[in-house]
């Protein structure tokens, strides 16, 4: 009877060894991978808080019948921006455009430049940094 | 009597193995099946915190190509985004649009990229509500004025 009640616990224990080992297993790198991903998703949002420019000096000299489109974007925030990763929209329409530095840092500004644009009147730029956030500057070809 | 006595003994030691390994059986597959739910979950969990992007235009001046309204969406998220009509869809003004009237130009965007896409819908002129579902569920509301 003793060694029956032994050898039933023997097996139990074995099983619960190995389901404490499945679970931890199973469980434990889900959980670092969750851990980390929250992290980044912490960082990012709180890099979209501490992200802040402002469109200034628009010039719009001519190039034929069209404009170039020179301006500059001070950081104002406190966060590194990437500016291969910026988009420019001008009268809602994405643009390409060259820049004088890959990064922007905090209270730093960087030109850019965009050329042979077509129209005339009153224009409306849009600046959108990699983290998405925005700035908007209505100028006026003369 | 005396091989009754052992008979009885055996039978119940055979018994209490039996038992001991179906409830040990039982214990093992619930808790594997309870722990890939939860794997399964974390992965879900940890999909939708790499998850998020925004519709960048301006929204006075939603451009225009033939019939069809563009729309960019950047990807403001952790993790490449599988831009297609399955894994999106797009609601305007509360109505579901067709998957056969959007689509995207890249099938997918990294972090910080963009991609246009392209809405075949008829819209009055006025203010508009676009709202656009990713994948797992993750979404992004846009006002804009035609």
């Amino acid at each position: 009877m003793g060694f029956s009640l032994a050898a039933a616990a023997a097996i139990i224990g074995v099983s619960t060894l190995i389901v404490v080992g499945t679970a931890v297993e199973n469980i434990l790198p889900t959980m670092i991978d969750t851990n980390e991903s929250y992290d980044d998703m912490k960082n990012r949002a709180s890099d979209q808080v501490q992200t802040d420019i402002n469109i200034t000096s628009v010039i719009t000299p001519s190039n034929g019948s069209n404009y170039d489109l020179n301006f500059t974007v001070y950081n104002t925030g406190s966060v590194v921006l990437e500016t291969s990763y910026f988009n420019i929209l001008i009268n809602g329409t994405v643009q390409q455009f060259t820049s004088t530095g890959s990064y922007l840092y905090p209270e730093n500004e960087v030109y850019f430049n965009v050329t042979n644009l077509p129209g005339a009147g009153t224009r409306i730029l849009k600046v959108t940094t990699d983290n998405g956030i925005s700035d908007y500057y209505e100028y006026t070809i003369v | 009597m005396g091989f009754s006595l052992t008979g009885t003994h055996v039978i119940f030691f055979i018994a209490s193995v039996i038992i001991a390994g179906a409830v040990s059986g039982v214990f093992i597959a619930v808790t594997t099946n309870v722990s890939t739910s939860l794997s399964d979950k974390g992965d879900r969990v940890q999909d939708q915190l790499d998850t998020d992007f925004t519709i960048i235009n301006d929204p006075n001046n939603i451009p225009t190509s033939g019939s069809d309204y563009l729309f960019y969406l950047k990807n403001i998220g952790g993790k490449k985004l599988a831009t297609t009509n399955e894994t999106f869809q797009l609601l305007i003004d509360g109505d579901i649009v067709a998957t056969a009237n959007y689509n995207f130009t890249d099938s997918s965007i990294q972090p910080s990229e963009y991609t246009t896409i392209y809405v075949e819908e008829t819209l009055s002129a006025g203010d508009h509500k676009l709202k656009i579902v990713g994948p797992q569920a993750i979404e992004d509301e846009f006002t804009f004025n035609i």
